[in-house]
């Protein structure tokens, strides 16, 4: 079961603070679907993605200035 | 008056394109520092710093532009440097930031622009100026950094340009994080201007050469300084409340530049649309804008005329306004994110 995180209209950093929180209370391979439509934030969440060993399994622009990605919980 | 203005936009376009496809943030950089423990894109600030005193520098001896020599306004620096700090954090972006947002459609951002003229056109010539004055007029006599030290200013150029080398090295050299990327849609040129990832360096390299190419350019104009966001920005409001055209100058084309410049990548890039946020982020965005509007003032420059080119030039002002944003930027970050953070971990490690 993946869970939804909707942050669109959420300025930086919130998106990727709301998106460490969320994950926190996940499980090992669990997926996090974020919504988002902060620019800065197809800069970050990627960037936290691979710092944290977390896998992206998704991410794609599906509208003007909205972004959908998805993350694998690492460990 | 149509060579100020070609002169100005071409500028601003550069400039405006260039921080909206690099995500070039002064806040971010500042707030990452402590936020996510990561220098990477404060060490970007510090490219631009380092490439720009050499450009200046370089034009300055061969006598093209010159510099002012009116001492350092020590306690407005101060002051106005920490109030700036917490202000670009609730506006959810610096002056600079705020312009460029504005381009790509973030309404957040319209309404913390309005803010940030209006509180800097009060400080300047309204019902703030009192206190702006009284904080601007503390000074000392030395202006720069390499007159205290009674040195050449290229003794700094060169430190300062081979420590950021270095830190440039050593960042670079590091294993390479294995970052997801978007599949291209696009190729070519049109790849590399309106899709690729743009390393903060490279951002960072650009911003420095437009930042040394604004000073001839300006001052083609009868204007001696490089890229100055605040003043044009309390201008215009000004202007268009007054009708008084002296107030227009090679700035004010410059800051209008920055927002088409970032219109046009966004668009181009399929990143612009109007976005609202929430009331309360509005909220924050409109006491910051003000805030800024006052600290930027009174510090004599925002994260980019003193944080980027006051600093370029070892004017005093720019490294102690470098410290004062820093300050204030952790203060802010500390009090609308950090403790939300913990007070979180806290609940849940209670239930």
């Amino acid at each position: 079961m993946a869970k939804v995180l909707e942050t669109t209209g959420m300025v930086c950093p919130f998106p990727l603070v709301e998106a460490k929180e969320a994950i926190a209370d996940m499980v090992k391979g669990e997926e996090l679907i974020i919504n988002f439509d902060c620019t800065q934030a197809t800069e970050s969440i990627p960037r936290w993605a691979a710092t944290e060993g977390h896998e992206i399994t998704e991410f794609e622009q599906i509208d003007d200035a909205k972004w959908r990605i998805i993350v694998k919980k690492g460990k | 008056m149509l060579q100020m203005i070609v002169l100005g936009i071409i500028c601003g376009l550069l400039l405006g394109f260039v921080l909206q496809r690099g995500r070039f943030c002064v806040v971010g950089a500042y707030r990452d520092l402590i936020l996510a423990k990561d220098g990477r894109m404060f060490l970007a600030t510090f490219v631009v710093i380092a490439i720009q005193s050499i450009g200046v520098y370089a034009l300055n001896d061969t006598g093209v532009i010159q510099f002012g020599n009116d001492g350092f306004p020590w306690l407005g620096t101060i002051v106005g440097g920490f109030i700036f700090g917490i202000g670009m954090v609730l506006a959810g972006g610096c002056a600079t930031g705020t312009w460029y947002r504005a381009g790509e459609g973030m309404i957040g951002s319209w309404v913390a622009l309005f803010g940030y003229m209006l509180g800097a056109a009060m400080t300047k010539y309204g019902v703030w100026k009192v206190a702006g004055d009284n904080l601007l007029s503390y000074r000392t006599n030395d202006t720069y950094i390499h007159e205290t030290l009674n040195v050449s200013p290229w003794v700094l150029v060169i430190i300062v340009t081979l420590l950021v080398g270095i830190l440039v090295i050593r960042e670079l050299r590091k294993p390479k994080l294995p970052i997801f990327k978007m599949k291209p849609k696009k190729t070519g040129l049109a790849h590399i201007l309106f899709e690729k990832r743009w390393h903060p360096f490279v951002t960072a390299l650009l911003v420095g050469l437009i930042a040394i190419m604004a000073w001839p350019l300006s001052a083609m104009t009868g204007r001696m300084f490089g890229l100055g966001i605040t003043a044009p920005s309390a201008n215009i409001l000004t202007f268009l409340i007054t009708g008084d055209d002296a107030l227009i100058d090679w700035g004010t084309f410059l800051v209008v530049g920055i927002f088409l410049g970032a219109f046009i990548a966004a668009k181009g890039s399929g990143e612009f649309r109007w976005r609202l946020p929430d009331m309360k982020t509005l909220r924050n965005n409109a006491i910051g804008g003000v805030t800024m509007g006052f600290g930027a003032s009174v510090a004599g420059g925002c994260t980019i005329g003193n944080g980027l080119v006051n600093s370029a030039l070892f004017a005093w002002q720019g490294w102690i306004a470098i410290i004062f944003f820093l300050l204030g930027t952790w203060v802010a970050t500390y009090f609308t994110i950090i403790r939300k953070q913990k007070q979180a971990a806290a609940a849940s490690k209670a239930a």
